[in-house]
């Protein structure tokens, strides 16, 4: 057990802890899906069931580490059960495939609640239930005499395929040049799937083999040789890959198996993503300045030269922006993460509902930004429980209506240009707008042709306590949580459109941008104000004794680091009032002899924040680049340093 | 005995909130720099491309086992006398006599005590 | 009434209907095709070096939008706010804006023969921004020209400059007295 020294210790690795949790549990939702189709029969993708053994074996570790025993303790019981599964001892039934679900269900749960600083659930029913499943008895005879007839689905290849032997020798020139063993998986994780990854000593040189099954012909692997890896043809498959195929129980051969597609992404932390986003800031920033002062070069040389720097300069913009795009780019995950969390609701729906559905998922490949993931979250899961709830009919009235007794709910994701496009609709019976229509006689729902006006609908149902009117609600079958759809989508400066038949369904459509404007920004305050300064235009963070401030030529000056910094105070930009005791801070801006202190009250934080343009024209304002908000519903302003220190020359 | 001044320690676990939590630990030896390796391949690597002081090692990651990668280590006549403390999640298949038998240095259980892990980690390098 | 109220909103083609607000003791009315909705004034950021009749910017439905206080705007002086004050969201021509109003509780339809146009003795300061009298129940209604009112806004216009200046004038006033 942890001890009380090393709780505080650990306690500033709770964020990793949250982060690295929901990492693995989504791993893990994913599987327990993937397995499904295995329920009753002989074995399991041992793929599949190594992924789980381990998800539940690091949640296990990271849970005793941070102290939250009932974690550690139901990932435990989790795993075990797996492991029994792994070696063959027992075959996943039923009742085992729902108590992984409930167990995982159970264990989210107390990680959330962990988090939100609320009590933690019981957790003695998912635990007893899957610890009774563990403790049968090993199922003799049967199961094994099934395995061999039962063909193990997902590791069946093509006939075309072969498999290859590839040596790649680590060293110190590859690794400047990024290629690592990491990478080297990963660039043949996508011509194939890797069924053995070893060490081994080549000529005196530790060196590293790979046995890949693939399908790609001895060309298309050429340009493999590229990255340092030799490689050939692999005339006998080795016994290993055959025990692994027979899912074996032999800890080092499954272990080598963990290939999926999953795995062909390369995992990049971060933290270190952010300041390669820095960096990018800060060329945005010395470009801007590059800019001013070819500008101000103008009239002191050639037009010849002029234009030959307008020339490089151009090119030298477009080069950046498609660095920041490129940047921004590995900051998208797979919308799929989510859409398999809809899997889950669905489940549960269709029972609590006792309608069968079909979840049809479409493009879970789609990428948007990682920020976007956990904001869509709560949008998509009201919109697909009314699609179920609401919207899918029940199997009498489908029937009757000439449909298939299930309903069918579908989650779509595509990229458009610079937008992602989310549809989710159903098949259900679509919105009696002429009910509302009726109610509210006032309201214009139709046009002249008698379409329905489905901008107009919507705007109806995302008001907010719409849905609380119960009547309008039961006859429209929607409503729910419309307006909070609405505001999480416009908040991600996207848009929710409609699309309804009556009888035949409904669809909404969500166009969001696909990166957005995010940014890292020093958060402080003057004369009792906030404001927010993107942290990429900030050398340096100082503080500032009152006492040390000099006057020179009307301009107050400190000393610092053997330079002369000239203070600009906010407060006299803005026109608040001066702080008249302790210690000012200074966000330190531009760098060398044009470096100047911008002088705040307070410094209150780093933060991660969306940035909202301003555009309306009375809201035009030099110094002013934008604004966001904190989660708290006030507005905060962005300001844009160089432009406040202009600002505050022409004062 | 090197007269390097420079500690090298190598943290190898799959788990990146872990290899965070070691770091922390180990943070006041003097003059020490981390190295970190999710993967016992990885590991391997890091091993090639530089000196290492010390290795702490996970057991139960993916790509292969650590007690894999500690066979394969002590194999090698450059690593059979650097330190390897194995770190492995209480509860795990492989025991201390196992680990130990493969060329473990130390065995330790998660949830472990930073300050245990500093001063057998310092008690190691001496 | 908060029903009749929201869902008239949405009428857009029903354009005699009217959502009316009180300023300085005064009924004013606007056309409700182009109020999206009213909000209660709360978490108003202010934006230094703004025009003044531009109190600050505040959220509303997930938009960051300037709120204009009708006070300043037509040079009245300033009150506190309070629980019945409120924000007249107004969408026009692209732009979201809301409009700071002493109080706003009521929607009504006003016949289109009943609103006249504004006699010449009261074109002054905001005789530009009314569309028209009218008289209903015996009540005095000011019928505001909204597109004016948000086109003077607008910093292109020499008009803004000018009133803005005096406005500015104005609040120094009610501010040191």
């Amino acid at each position: 057990m942890a001890d009380e020294t090393s709780d505080n210790f650990f306690n500033e690795f709770l964020d990793d802890y949250f982060a690295e949790s929901e990492e693995h549990l989504a791993i893990v939702r994913n599987r327990l899906l993937a397995i499904e189709q295995f329920v009753g029969k002989a074995s399991v993708d041992s793929a599949h069931l190594d992924e789980l053994f381990r998800s539940f074996h690091t949640l296990k570790g990271i849970s005793a580490m941070v102290g939250l025993t009932p974690a550690e303790e139901l990932a435990h019981k989790m795993e075990s059960y797996l492991g029994a599964l792994r070696e063959g001892r027992i075959s996943l039934l039923p009742e085992g495939f729902e108590a992984l679900i409930e167990g995982t269900r159970t264990l989210e749960k107390v990680i959330g609640a962990y988090r939100n600083n609320e009590s933690l659930p019981d957790i003695d029913r998912s635990s007893e239930l899957i610890e009774s499943l563990t403790g049968a008895k090993p199922q003799t005879g049967s199961a094994a005499e099934t395995k061999d007839t039962e063909p193990v689905t997902e590791t069946g290849k093509s006939t075309t395929s072969q498999q290859w032997r590839f040596v790649f020798v680590p060293g110190a020139v590859h690794a400047a040049a990024g290629v690592n063993v990491n990478s080297v998986r990963a660039s043949l994780q996508n011509i194939g799937e890797i069924i053995r990854s070893t060490p081994l000593i080549q000529e005196g040189e530790i060196a590293f083999e790979f046995i890949v099954v693939s399908d790609a012909s001895e060309t298309d692997l050429a340009g493999l040789e590229k990255s340092g890896l030799t490689f050939g043809p692999l005339v006998e498959p080795s016994p290993e890959s055959e025990v692994e195929v027979a899912g074996g129980s032999e800890p080092s051969t499954a272990t080598a198996s963990t290939s999926s597609a999953a795995s062909a992404f390369v995992r990049v932390d971060l933290v270190r993503l952010d300041q390669l986003m820095l960096f990018v800031s800060d060329l945005v920033v010395s470009k801007a300045r590059l800019e001013t002062q070819l500008k101000s070069m103008r009239g002191s040389i050639s037009d010849r030269d002029w234009r030959g720097l307008q020339e490089i300069n151009a090119a030298f913009g477009k080069q950046l922006r498609d660095l920041r795009h490129g940047v921004m780019r590995i900051r998208m995950v797979p919308i799929g993460e989510i859409f398999e969390r809809m899997r889950f609701v669905v489940r549960d729906l269709s029972r609590e509902t006792g309608k069968t559905v079909v979840l049809d998922i479409r493009g879970a490949d789609t990428e948007i930004d990682k920020f976007l993931v956990e904001r869509l979250m709560d949008p998509l899961l009201h919109l697909v429980r009314n699609a179920i709830s609401h919207g899918i009919e029940g199997e009498a009235e489908r029937l009757a209506a000439g449909k298939s007794p299930a309903g069918h709910v579908r989650l779509r994701a595509h990229t458009a240009g610079e937008v992602v496009v989310i549809e989710i609709s159903d098949d259900g019976r679509g919105i009696d707008t002429e009910e509302i229509a009726a109610r509210n006689p006032h309201l214009q729902l139709f046009d002249a042709a008698g379409e329905i006006d489905a901008p107009q609908l919507l705007k109806i149902i995302s008001t907010p306590g719409f849905s609380t009117r119960d009547q309008v609600d039961r006859a429209s079958g929607r409503g729910v949580g419309m307006d909070v759809v609405h505001q999480a989508i416009t908040e991600l400066e996207g848009t929710v459109s409609l699309e309804t038949t009556r009888g035949e369904g409904t669809l909404f459509r969500i166009t969001l941008p696909l990166t957005l404007a995010i940014t890292d920004a020093l958060i402080a305050s003057v004369g009792g104000h906030m404001f927010a300064l993107q942290q990429s235009a900030v050398n340096e963070v100082v503080e500032i004794d009152p006492k040390s401030i000099k006057i020179m030529e009307n301009n107050e000056i400190v000393l610092y680091r053997n330079h002369v910094l000239p203070l600009v105070r906010l407060s006299n930009v803005f026109g608040y009032e001066k702080k008249e005791s302790g210690t000012l801070y200074a966000f330190v801006v531009g760098s060398g002899s044009r470096a100047t202190a911008l002088v705040v009250d307070k410094v209150l934080g780093l933060r991660e924040v969306v940035v909202r343009s301003l555009t309306d024209p009375l809201l035009d304002i030099k110094g002013i680049a934008g604004a966001t908000e904190l989660g708290d519903g006030r507005p905060i302003l962005i300001l844009d340093a160089m432009e406040i220190l202009s600002v505050a020359a022409t004062n | 005995m090197k007269t390097e001044q420079e500690t090298k320690i190598l943290i190898v676990d799959d788990s990146r909130t872990i290899r965070r939590m070691i770091a922390k630990s180990l943070a006041n030896i003097h003059r020490t720099t981390f190295e970190e390796a999710e993967n016992g391949l990885e590991a391997i690597e890091r091993l090639v491309l530089g000196p290492v002081s010390l290795m702490v090692l996970d057991l139960n990651m993916p790509e292969m086992h650590g007690i894999e990668v500690l066979k394969f280590v002590r194999s090698r006549p450059a690593y059979k006398s650097m330190p390897v403390v194995v770190l492995t999640t209480r509860g795990d298949d492989v025991s201390q006599a196992d680990a130990l038998a493969a060329g473990a240095s130390l065995y330790l259980t998660k949830p472990f005590s930073p300050q245990e892990l500093e001063n057998k980690v310092r008690q190691l390098l001496t | 009434m908060k029903d009749s109220l929201a869902t008239a909103m949405f009428s857009e083609a029903t354009s005699n209907k009217f959502i009316l607000f009180e300023l300085m003791n005064t009924t004013y009315g606007v056309r409700s095709a182009f109020v999206r909705r009213l909000e209660m004034l709360e978490n108003i950021t202010p934006v230094p070096n703004s025009s003044a009749t531009v109190e600050g910017v505040v959220l509303s439905r997930g938009r960051i939008i300037p709120a204009v206080n009708l006070r300043t705007r037509f040079g009245f002086p300033k009150v506190p706010f309070d629980i019945r004050t409120r924000l007249v969201i107004v969408e026009s021509e692209g732009r979201t804006v809301g409009l700071i109003v002493d109080s706003s509780r009521e929607f009504k339809t006003i016949n289109e023969a009943d609103i006249k146009l504004p006699p010449e003795g009261i074109t002054n300061l905001n005789g530009e921004y009314l569309e028209g009298i009218a008289t209903v129940d015996g009540r005095m209604i000011l019928v505001l020209s909204l597109n004016e009112i948000l086109k003077v806004g607008d910093p292109v216009s020499e008009a803004t400059i000018d009133l803005s200046q005096k406005e500015q004038s104005d609040q120094q006033k009610v501010r040191t007295s």
